[in-house]
């Protein structure tokens, strides 16, 4: 044998190298997560269970158990953000997902209009929120384009308070996060409505099947695990959202549009209590996790199925 | 010069703790410096003749005086370099206190006065008692100008800003009543104005220091002290408000709108009144297509008005704290800085000297913020407000302000609310 080494050994050395080859390809992401995920985290998590202010940020942190939290659940306005934050989720994902598939199956066809029309979509997503946000504050003023197209058709008398009123103001805002999001989960319920294959539809077609019947019993169970997973991911889009918010009511009136991530900000960089603001970032961030954990396995499934 | 005194260890864990509150707070949202025309990115470190200033001016005539103290300071400095950085208002403080707690940060800060406490606090100001100890003309600004924490000094203002009451000269002749001296006279002001078609006033209803900022007159119209805050004036003040509202003599789409929007609302013609500041002057000259004037906001005599404006500092990691004293020194709190900043922007000079140069006294306009400020001028922030309370302080007010103007607090519960707010922070 030659360098008197066995088959078996062979193995195990070209094992061990192989090994030690994808463990170099991994290191980057390993220290780059770590670096720039992990020990933030940790970091976070460790300042909400601390006293940390404008004055101590450099120094000792003092240990402070679940004061932040119980500070947090001790003001009044604390149980109105979360309801906001829900309610935020909550429209941002219904009307993201109905208008996400809607778009998708009128734009399922190839063609002309069809591939301008997505090229608009992805423009739309790819807009920094910031810029997005400023034009939709314009458009949604009281001498904004919508009202004055509505004033102008007569079909309001005086101009809808959309940003200003506490009773609007969040649903303004979410409905804008949701017209977002719109052109991502267009893009993806787009990919699975083609795959569906064009067999399906001929059959239901000579069975004599209107359009309706179509998307209700073809597309939209053919679609049912990609709604899943864009459920989860549009939630977790939701309840992050904070850009929006930022440059178009400033939490206002008052805190009528004030949501978690939002609250959170307020608290660690304007009021420079940094360990009441991790502490509502960390309950920001178990619910997300909450979420993470449903896609992960609804992830799993799928590709087990 | 004395220096933060925190080891790297634990500055390196406070940043990253910081950066990973801020990367799940904003989600990589916020506009960056380079995004608004910023001439280096704030992270750059300084070397020893080159001087960063950071501030957080994008208005044209406000750049400018950045400008113009940059080529005075480089004139008379042969070899010096002195970088402007812009900084977006609401990122200017977080940035120095996380920058500060790397042990980092610019030469020279250009702030918001009221946060002279918050950014030293932070670590983020080098204290400067003595550079103005041996400043020879220290004796020319007052002393509400000069911000001290513990017997220190850590900042100064080169010029003083303050709210007064912009009016549209035409729509008054038009509805024939004179500039008011009274909130009684304001008050039927608006009502002739609305009734003839126009709006009443702009003014910013934003939940922050901002709104507060424009609060502050009106409250202390009706005898609000900080020192002794009682629900009575509230209500009598946020009722008055409501009703601007409720007859359309404010829109309350105020809430939405910082200090800029309001002005232009304004300089765009058809609103009788504006509640802004003596740095519109630019912006009224280049915008408004009418007559217009300035009086003193018409608060009565126990109403204040807060002399305002940037403070100027030294930032606590500078490489160079000698050159960024001699910037300071030849630009913003030199005679010449004063007037170029009252000639360029209307800011009205703290120096005693300068506020006496013609381009003060000769204009028109300045004389009312000159009464006002003789008048009803008070600290900003309030020194009843401790020096940690002031940003819970100007967010919580500004906070119910806000919510005054949209409506969702009643004035009964609005001053109720804010005094039980202030109980706990002063």
């Amino acid at each position: 044998m030659r360098g008197g080494r066995t088959p078996g050994t062979a193995r195990l050395s070209y094992e061990s190298r192989k090994r030690r080859t994808q463990l170099l390809f991994v290191a980057p992401a390993v220290v780059f997560l770590a670096a720039f995920a992990v020990f933030p985290i940790i970091q976070l998590f460790r300042m909400s269970v601390s006293d940390v202010r404008v004055s101590n940020l450099g120094s000792d942190w003092q240990f402070v158990g679940l004061e932040n939290v119980v500070r947090n659940l001790g003001q009044g306005a604390f149980g109105g953000v979360v309801v906001n934050t829900l309610l935020f989720v909550a429209i941002v994902t219904t009307i993201g997902l109905i208008g996400g598939l809607a778009v998708a199956i009128l734009l399922a066809k190839s063609g002309r209009w069809s591939a301008t029309i997505l090229a608009l979509l992805v423009f739309v997503w790819a807009l920094p929120p910031v810029v997005n946000g400023s034009v939709w504050k314009f458009l949604l003023g009281t001498q904004g384009l919508i009202n004055s197209v509505l004033l102008d058709l007569g079909l309001i008398d005086s101009a809808v308070p959309f940003l200003f009123d506490d009773r609007i103001a969040l649903l303004s805002v979410a409905m804008v996060n949701a017209w977002v999001v719109i052109p991502f989960n267009a893009l993806v319920f787009r990919a699975s409505i083609i795959s569906i294959p064009a067999e399906a539809f001929e059959a239901a077609r000579v069975d004599g099947a209107s359009r309706w019947q179509e998307i209700r019993f073809i597309t939209i169970p053919a679609v049912r695990p990609t709604s899943l997973v864009l459920f989860v991911l549009t939630v977790v889009y939701g309840f992050r959202s904070f850009d929006f918010i930022y440059v178009m009511t400033f939490g206002g009136p008052g805190t009528a549009t004030t949501t978690l991530p939002f609250l959170g900000y307020v608290q660690a960089f304007i009021r420079f209590d940094f360990g009441l603001g991790s502490a509502t970032a960390v309950i920001a961030v178990l619910m997300v996790a909450v979420l993470a954990v449903i896609y992960s396995r609804s992830v799993r499934r799928e590709e087990i199925g | 010069m004395k220096r933060h005194s925190v080891s790297r260890p634990r500055r390196a864990l406070a940043t990253g703790a910081v950066l990973a509150a801020g990367a799940l707070a904003l989600a990589a949202c916020t506009p960056s410096a380079s995004e608004n025309g910023g001439t280096a990115d704030p992270g750059t470190p300084s070397t020893s003749q080159t001087i960063s200033v950071w501030h957080y001016f994008s208005d044209e005539n406000q750049v400018q005086i950045l400008e113009d103290y940059k080529e005075i300071f480089e004139s008379a400095n042969g070899g010096v370099t002195v970088e402007n950085v812009f900084v977006p208002y609401d990122q200017l403080n977080p940035r120095l206190i996380s920058s500060a707690a790397s042990g980092s940060g610019p030469d020279v800060v250009v702030f918001n006065g009221a946060d002279a406490g918050t950014l030293a606090l932070g670590g983020a100001l080098a204290p400067m008692t003595g550079y103005w100890d041996s400043f020879a003309d220290a004796g020319q600004f007052p002393d509400s100008v000069v911000h001290r924490l513990d017997g220190e000094v850590y900042a100064a203002q080169g010029y003083v800003n303050l709210l007064g009451l912009w009016y549209n000269a035409e729509i008054l002749n038009e509805i024939g009543v004179e500039p008011p001296t009274t909130l009684d006279e304001l008050n039927d002001a608006m009502d002739a104005a609305v009734a003839a078609g126009y709006a009443g006033i702009t003014l910013s209803g934003l939940p922050n220091s901002q709104g507060e900022w424009q609060a502050y007159p009106w409250l202390t119209a009706f005898g609000f002290d900080y020192a002794d805050p009682q629900v009575e004036p509230l209500v009598d003040a946020f009722t008055m408000v409501q009703r601007w509202t409720e007859s359309g003599a404010l829109t309350r789409e105020a809430v939405t709108w910082d200090q800029t929007v309001p002005f232009q609302t304004f300089a765009a013609g058809g609103v009788a009144f504006a509640e802004n500041g003596n740095w519109q002057q630019g912006t009224a000259a280049s915008t408004a297509g009418f007559e217009y004037g300035v009086v003193p906001l018409p608060i009565g005599s126990s109403g204040q008005v807060y002399l305002g404006g940037e403070g100027q500092a030294i930032g606590a990691f500078s490489a160079n704290p000698d050159l960024a004293w001699q910037y300071l020194e030849q630009t913003y709190f030199s005679y010449d800085g004063g007037v170029i900043a009252a000639d360029l922007v209307g800011s009205i000079p703290s120096r005693l000297d300068a506020a006496g140069d013609d381009v003060v006294t000769s204009n028109s306009l300045l004389d009312a913020f000159a009464t006002s400020i003789a008048n009803n001028g008070g600290n900003y922030p309030a020194p009843a407000v401790p020096a940690e309370a002031v940003a819970d302080q100007q967010l919580e007010v500004g906070q119910i302000w806000s919510a005054v103007i949209g409506g969702q607090l009643s004035p009964e519960d609005a001053a109720q609310q804010m005094v039980d707010l202030l109980a706990g922070l002063l």
